[in-house]
């Protein structure tokens, strides 16, 4: 078949749903697929742009494509006769994030571009033939505000054969991109609580300068917290978690598990994660795959000096985390099989 | 700089279009900046045409780059403070092909609303980018023309002309290309029928999706005229490699598209081997790089006459060999390079 992706897009920048629908992409290929990756540009503020966005996604034509496989709004709202969508997002200022500081405002702009939201969603997701979202929440959150079913699917990682476990090592990693929501600085906060000479490997590009002076200065003069401010390639990353003690994930409601997490079982590493932290919590089970405990320096510190004295724990809950994830079908057979019956 | 491209799509299908945006944002990266390009399916149906202007019209990348620049058509629309046009063509039904036999739009009062708001939405985005250039001297005549605007010629180079050589003359000219009736291969076949000398043809390059029959008529056209000896017709990709080793061997190229807007990139490609390079009077833009008995020959759409151009190539080597070597000084006396396309984009 021919297959376009779509996705929107902030030029410029990469994150998770970016590397999902670049793997997608070159995973339909080697399923023996033509496949093209179609990135929308989307801008959001002020919110007057959304509609114009909106249109024009329900402007575009898709030439010589037999079916498209949507991730995001709004580029999900690009018509096409055969089209599946797999949810990564709404526009989550109009839904669970109204009313909070993200949202889109009380005003009449921010009610009319909610308004429109709302309405368009109900009115084209149907188009699909058929809805698939990456997580329970989204899946959840659809139902919950648009009445829409959908089947979750949960994306794999590009590919997991390369990571391994050479060691539980004296470290917890924090790897990714470094922002507010993903919350490194808890970690960084934690680990001048702690009794246990464990140390602390962030390893990511921030999102914006400020992120990267904000975990410089509260790591100050603690060696105890080595910062790799730069983008990490795939090897060294696979390293830093091969020689891991564990993997610290605190992002603020996450929609998704994240494939920090499942970078960290592939290694057999466990992961500590919060309360809050929404998704992730699909995989980490506290005390068996790893620690949850809520987003306090003071207990972060604690789970971190319980995995650093004992070590045979740790690896229990890395290699229960690695069989969780092996039980659970989420492979790219099971993704390309769904996303083009 | 971070510098956005943007370009329309047929999805699937790679040609001239493609590679001068890819090769760009090589050699944009290999100067130190980021870039991020973006492709957006076009669809070329008239009937399409208005409501997906009005898309690219909406998107709104103001907020992204330093500079946009922005290359096939109707990129030119999308919103950018440093907006950079390289622009590569029309859409020609609305223009030099309304009023001919290969105009697609239809001749009703709602064809020509469209043909209006067509000029109208290009008039606008071109008045209002920071700069134009164009890729041909043909598609600048027609910017001034119809959209009163005046570009820069900005001829678009190989990405890497060093890797053609020339490993002598061979016996056969070389048409290679996309298989598609408006590049005329049949004309290679009508014309090498008539000529008197042993000189062969090798035809190489895919068939246009669509097109398949196309490439069953040239071998018809070969098979019916006896030709089986002295035409090869390789319909499939060609890779780079091959496609090298196709021109170093030849003994000259030829090249008979109808009306092209520019150069095209095998008229580049045969002067990167030193060959010389046999086309039309009709041909388009590829007259501007070929000068008749100094690169090449240029000779009417007529079969016996591009025959004795070939025989001429085939019973003269020296003369054919000397021309082929002059390509490369046309192409330095056009500036046909990315330092200046960089910078003169980047200005």
């Amino acid at each position: 078949m021919r297959i376009a992706v779509l996705n929107n897009c902030v030029p410029f920048l990469r994150g998770g749903a970016e590397h999902l629908a670049e793997a997608l992409t070159l995973k339909l290929a080697e399923y023996g697929h033509s496949a093209v990756l179609v990135r929308v540009p989307f801008r959001w503020h002020p919110s007057r742009h959304v509609g114009e966005h909106m249109l024009a996604c329900r402007l575009m034509k898709l030439p010589n494509i037999d079916r498209a496989i949507a991730l995001k709004f709004p580029a999900y709202y690009v018509p096409q006769a055969n089209k599946v969508v797999w949810l990564l997002h709404q526009f989550r200022q109009a839904y669970d994030l109204l009313g909070t500081a993200e949202g889109l405002s009380e005003n009449s702009e921010g009610r009319e571009t909610r308004e429109m939201v709302v309405q368009a969603d109900n009115s084209y997701l149907p188009e699909a033939r058929k809805i698939f979202a990456n997580s329970h929440i989204t899946a959840e959150r659809l139902n919950r505000y648009n009445h829409l079913q959908a089947t979750v699917l949960y994306p794999p990682l590009l590919r997991h054969d390369h990571f391994t476990c050479a060691e539980y090592g004296d470290y917890v990693l924090v790897p990714g991109r470094i922002n507010e929501a993903k919350r490194q600085r808890l970690i960084v906060e934690a680990v001048h609580h702690c009794k246990s000479n464990v140390k602390v490997v962030v390893a990511g590009s921030p999102e914006r300068l400020e992120d990267a002076k904000t975990i410089r200065s509260l790591i100050g003069n603690d060696d105890r917290v080595l910062f790799i401010n730069r983008f990490i390639s795939e090897d060294e990353k696979v390293e830093l978690f091969s020689h891991a003690l564990a993997c610290a994930y605190l992002p603020y409601d996450e929609d998704s598990y994240g494939y920090v997490t499942l970078e960290s079982y592939f290694s057999k590493k466990p992961v500590i994660t919060c309360t809050d932290s929404g998704g992730i919590g699909l995989l980490v089970k506290d005390e068996i795959t790893g620690l949850v405990v809520p987003p306090d320096p003071l207990r972060l510190a604690l789970a971190m000096d319980r995995l650093f004295d004992d070590k045979v724990r740790a690896r229990r809950m890395g290699e229960a985390g690695c069989e969780l994830v092996e039980s659970m079908n989420i492979t790219w057979d099971h993704v390309i099989e769904s996303l083009t019956k | 700089m971070k510098i956005v491209i943007a370009t329309s799509i047929t999805p699937f299908v790679e040609g001239g279009s493609t590679y001068i945006v890819d090769w760009l944002g090589k050699k944009l990266e290999a100067c130190g900046h980021e870039v991020d390009i973006l492709r957006f399916p076009f669809s070329e149906d008239h009937a399409e045409v208005l409501q997906q202007l009005l898309a690219f019209r909406l998107l709104d990348l103001s907020e992204h780059g330093d500079r946009l620049i922005s290359i096939r058509w109707p990129s030119h629309l999308l919103r950018h403070p440093k907006k950079v046009v390289w622009f590569i063509h029309h859409y020609r039904s609305a223009y030099d092909l309304w009023g001919t036999e290969y105009q697609s739009i239809p001749n009703t009062p709602e064809g020509i609303a469209l043909r209006d708001a067509v000029i109208a939405a290009d008039n606008v985005g071109l008045c209002e980018a920071y700069r134009v250039f164009c890729n041909s001297s043909v598609v600048k005549d027609r910017l001034e023309k119809f959209n009163s605007v005046d570009a820069e010629v900005l001829y678009p180079p190989l990405l890497s002309p060093e890797l053609f050589y020339s490993a002598g003359s061979g016996d056969y000219l070389l048409y290679l290309g996309r298989l598609t009736r408006h590049k005329r291969q049949w004309l290679a076949i009508e014309s090498l029928r008539l000529t008197t000398s042993r000189v062969r043809l090798v035809i190489a390059g895919q068939p246009e999706p669509g097109s398949e029959f196309y490439a069953e008529e040239l071998q018809g056209l070969v098979t019916r005229n006896g030709l089986e000896s002295r035409v090869e017709i390789l319909a499939r990709w060609i890779p780079e490699d091959e496609k090298r080793s196709l021109f170093a061997n030849c003994l000259a190229v030829v090249y008979f598209p109808l009306d092209e807007d520019s150069y095209g990139y095998i008229s580049l490609e045969a002067c990167a081997a030193s060959k010389p390079l046999l086309t039309t009077t009709d041909a388009g833009g590829v007259n501007e790089l070929i000068i008749d008995g100094a690169n090449g020959f240029v000779t009417p759409p007529d079969p016996e006459l591009i025959a004795h151009g070939m025989d001429d190539l085939y019973n003269d080597r020296d003369a054919a060999r000397e021309m082929g070597e002059a390509g490369q000084e046309r192409i330095a006396e056009l500036g046909i390079n990315w330092a200046r396309v960089l910078q003169r984009l980047l200005s």
